[in-house]
């Protein structure tokens, strides 16, 4: 195993009596692409200022590249950063932007123009050098903040939810655009954002954290299907949480249907919470050949396109609601209705449980 | 185990930053905070310097010919100022609410007081109502020197102060409130008073408080034609200035510090509420034309209009006209100074100086400070402390910084003492005086950039002065150009602060003005006044040009400002 690229420890930082990060770990490895995620007030900025040198920690350690940079003032750390607010300088040109950072060097100017040339065809903008950042759109005024940050060849590149300001379609396009570039350039990429999807769709490994600690380190597939707690089940993707009780025999009773699953860890008579998520709970119509169903009626049908949204209760699930997915074929095979009565299969690997009393908000 | 506490290193950037904050916060604190503090001193020593508790200020209120100072300076003052506050109103009602033709040439004759000393105002009405007043039957054979005078005199050159904030206020408005009051069948005097005025509320309260400050704290007006009639802010100078009773001043400074300070905190909190009570989802209000109503309001601006350009005009030709009443032909003899007792070229040449070395030197102190106090990563008690102590000139009556100065700097032990008596002590005072405004003006700008130069600027490995240089700067040059005019601007009129500093050779215009006026020389006292006006006018265009020139040059990256 190699030493990780950044190693965080011990992060702890206190604004008066306000505890915003609370005893922080993380190991990054060089060439990854890290996420955090998580709602506002999560702690996740105040995670980047501090690896950033902007607004140092309280306690604890980072080590970059080996060095110890815990006390270090930003310019004396090795980091590029694009922010929401891309921070253009918007009386110099794009090209005197991109060259912010190389004209301090002393290079020579020839050296210093191929380099911001390199970038404007990097960042798909070849002809824009000579523009003032008003006269480009959003998207492209990020790309430009990209490029920015990127000129120094920074060791590790810091992304402050570099795409939030963006209308959606920009947004998607420029997913894609900053994931291959990172591919591309092999550089070390923490990015924040709320957006699970985004985190989903572009990081090798995300970090999920919720009032200044970190709920679960994990591949965007480990998070998803493999939720280490309550929190990351319902914030990561539409999840049915239903009151259970564990019974034995592996098995829990949901309503007055018995499913079974995974049950390790809970005493049987224990209340837990079952987690289901809409789109691995499998409709079978009238009949029912699989073990681990149970039979409810459909409440309403919700057509989104391709799939709809059915709301179940009642039958065996008694008061308790279900949301489920159904691809719009099936649907049409199925030939639904509201208020018709229908079976349900839930596999057992996709039933994870979590303790009742954990307290969520 | 406790992980130690991190204590961060300073890198380079952060030294220069929070050493520039320590040498700002000492410059402050010696050119304001120390001389008030002496000033607070002093008020309760004896000539001597013995201590003795509150007994000058029980000396000062059990003297009826002083005492009687605070009551006059009291109703004159809240006369003057609810007479402001009612015509302020009016025209800013009629500028930002009507359909009236002319709206900028309005805007720009308001303004024209700005450009005068106070002193002008008084001089012309000297002309109109006087003695030998063109127009003396109107005060029904009541004198104008005294309260009347002192009343329509502050009024004439507050006005521009208040129709500002008014203006303000007035400017932004919620369609939607009109559109639901109208909905809800309300009547059009309903409307005004349930939606225009309490949305003006707070302007109107800040006007109200800024006006009475002014005018309570002017020395200009009350004399040249406040007569006998005592007020707190000639009291000073004749404490000072005619029987050298220090101490005594300094109490009548006290007490001219209480209205001010009060002031300054209904401002604050005044101009907080404004700010929230519009939100973001509001619809631009848009007058609508009513004839009847835009008719009579313009009847109503065109007579103030009138009455600003009558007393501009009058002073304008009480300094051509050759021998008042008696020969009305035209000279320009009276701006010759030569044969006039207390003024000069010479002042004038000094005045330009004085205006000069403090734009320049204002401009520099006041947006570096608050950029300093902006951006500046470290030492956050010291911002903080520095922020406050530039808030306190608003809070400060110019002749009260004055005397401080005198304390401060003609102290015999002090090492600044060389100052005393030198064109540089009036640059000091200058922009001590002015200092808050220009603050605020320059922090607005500041505010206005993304807050995140700085961060990429230092991920960047660039120092913090070169961005200052390449981007703040030219980012905020309106603003400073703002700011280098309104120091100009203040330097060229103003009289309170330097009456008690300037010294034989750097005598200032605007103290020419009152010190010819006071020999008799009224006629040359006025071209003096007209020579400020004159050269502020010209500033001003000046700077009107500069800027329009500044904002083409940079229109490329100005457009869409997001």
């Amino acid at each position: 195993m190699t030493t990780p690229y950044l190693r965080i420890r011990n992060l702890t930082k206190r604004f008066g009596d306000f505890t915003a990060l609370d005893n922080v770990n993380i190991d990054i490895h060089r060439g990854e692409f890290v996420c955090f995620l998580g709602p506002s007030g999560c702690g996740k900025t105040t995670l980047l200022r501090a690896i950033s040198g902007l607004d140092i920690q309280t306690h604890g350690t980072v080590e970059q590249d080996g060095r110890d940079i815990s006390a270090l003032p930003p310019a004396k750390r090795d980091f590029g950063i694009v922010f929401q607010s891309y921070a253009l300088f918007q009386n110099l040109t794009v090209a005197r932007n991109i060259a912010y950072g190389l004209e301090n060097r002393k290079q020579p100017k020839a050296a210093i123009q191929q380099r911001v040339k390199e970038l404007l065809e990097l960042i798909g903008l070849p002809d824009s050098g000579h523009k003032y950042p008003a006269q480009l759109s959003g998207g492209q005024q990020q790309r430009v903040a990209l490029a920015r940050a990127l000129a120094i060849s920074p060791g590790l590149l810091l992304l402050d939810e570099p795409l939030s300001a963006l209308d959606a379609k920009v947004r998607v396009h420029l997913r894609e655009e900053i994931k291959s570039l990172q591919r591309r350039l092999g550089i070390t990429t923490i990015m924040i954002t709320h957006d699970q999807e985004e985190a989903i769709s572009m990081a090798d490994r995300i970090v999920v954290m919720k009032d200044g600690r970190i709920e679960q380190i994990g591949t965007p597939l480990e998070i998803y299907h493999q939720p280490a707690s309550l929190f990351v089940a319902e914030f990561i993707g539409a999840m049915n949480l239903l009151p259970a009780t564990r019974i034995g025999h592996g098995e829990i009773q949901l309503g007055s249907a018995r499913l079974a699953c995974a049950v390790q860890g809970y005493e049987p008579g224990a209340a837990v919470r079952a987690a289901v998520r809409p789109e691995d709970i499998v409709c079978t119509g009238k009949t029912n050949g699989h073990a681990n169903s149970l039979q409810a009626e459909v409440h309403d049908l919700e057509f989104m396109g391709p799939f709809f949204w059915l709301s179940l209760g009642g039958g065996e699930l008694g008061e308790h609601r279900l949301r489920a997915q159904l691809p719009s074929q099936r649907a049409r095979e199925l030939d639904l209705r509201p208020s018709e009565a229908m079976h349900l299969h839930i596999p057992a690997e996709h039933i994870r449980l979590f303790p009742s009393s954990y307290s969520h908000g | 185990m406790v992980a130690p506490r991190v204590r961060p290193r300073l890198g380079r950037d952060e030294w220069l930053m929070g050493g520039g904050l320590l040498v700002l916060a000492l410059y402050l604190a010696v050119t304001l905070l120390l001389p008030l503090a002496l000033m607070l001193a002093k008020s309760v020593q004896d000539r001597e310097g013995a201590f003795v508790g509150l007994t000058n200020f029980a000396q000062y209120f059990t003297h009826p010919a002083l005492s009687g100072a605070v009551g006059n300076s009291l109703w004159v003052s809240a006369l003057a100022t609810a007479i402001t506050i009612g015509l302020a109103f009016g025209y800013a009602y009629a500028l930002n609410r009507s359909c009236i033709p002319f709206k900028g040439f309005f805007r720009l004759i308001a303004m024209l007081p700005l450009l005068a000393p106070s002193l002008l105002s008084a001089i012309a009405l000297v002309y109109l109502f006087g003695n030998q007043g063109a127009l003396k039957g109107w005060l029904l054979g009541e004198s104008i020197y005294g309260p009347i005078g002192i009343v329509i005199g502050s009024v004439f050159w507050t006005f521009p102060h208040a129709l500002i904030i008014i203006s303000t206020a007035l400017a932004t408005a919620d369609a939607r409130l009109y559109e639901a009051s109208e909905s809800l069948g309300a009547s059009r005097w309903r409307t005004f008073t349930v939606v225009t005025l309490s949305g003006a509320r707070y302007g109107l309260i800040s006007a109200l408080f800024v006006v009475f400050t002014l005018v309570i704290t002017d020395f200009g007006v009350p004399k040249v034609v406040g007569g006998q009639f005592n007020m707190l802010a000639t009291d000073i100078y004749k404490q000072v200035v005619g029987q050298q009773n220090f101490q005594m001043g300094a109490v009548v400074s006290l007490l001219l510090l209480l209205p001010a300070v009060l002031a300054f905190f209904v401002e604050r909190w005044a101009q907080r509420r404004q700010i929230s009570s519009l939100s973001s989802r509001a619809v631009p209000y848009h007058p609508k034309s009513r004839p009847v109503r835009d008719l009579a309001l313009l009847g109503f601006v065109g007579l103030v209009a009138l009455v600003i350009l009558g007393i501009l005009g009058m002073a304008a030709f009480a300094s051509l006209a050759k021998l008042w009443p008696y020969n009305l032909s035209l000279t320009l003899s009276h701006y010759d100074f030569s044969n006039a007792d207390g003024g000069s070229w010479a002042s004038y040449g000094n005045s330009i100086r004085l205006a000069l070395y403090t734009a320049v030197f204002g401009s520099l102190v006041v947006f570096v400070g608050a950029y300093l106090v902006e951006k500046t990563r470290v030492a956050k008690p010291l911002r903080t402390a520095t922020h406050l102590l530039a808030l306190i000139p608003m809070a400060v009556p110019g002749m009260v910084l004055g005397l401080a100065y005198i304390f401060f700097f003609n102290a015999p032990g002090n090492p600044l003492n060389f100052l005393y008596g030198t064109m540089a002590i009036l640059v000091l005072a200058t922009i001590a005086h002015f200092y808050t405004v220009s603050h605020l003006t320059a922090l607005t700008a500041l505010k206005q950039l993304d807050p995140e130069f700085e961060s990429v600027s230092a991920a960047l490995k660039t120092p913090f002065y070169r961005t200052f240089w390449r981007v703040t700067t030219p980012m905020c040059l309106p603003a400073i150009l703002d700011i280098a005019i309104y120091f100009f601007i203040n330097a060229m009129t103003t009289v309170s602060a330097v009456v008690f500093l300037y010294a034989p050779h750097t005598t200032l215009a605007s103290v020419a003005v009152l010190n010819m006026d006071d020999a008799g020389d009224t006629a040359p006292a006025a071209a003096m006044a007209m020579l400020i006006v004159y050269t502020s006018a010209g500033v001003r265009l000046l700077h009107a040009g500069l800027s329009r020139w500044l904002l083409r040059r940079t229109q490329a990256w100005r457009q869409q400002g997001r």
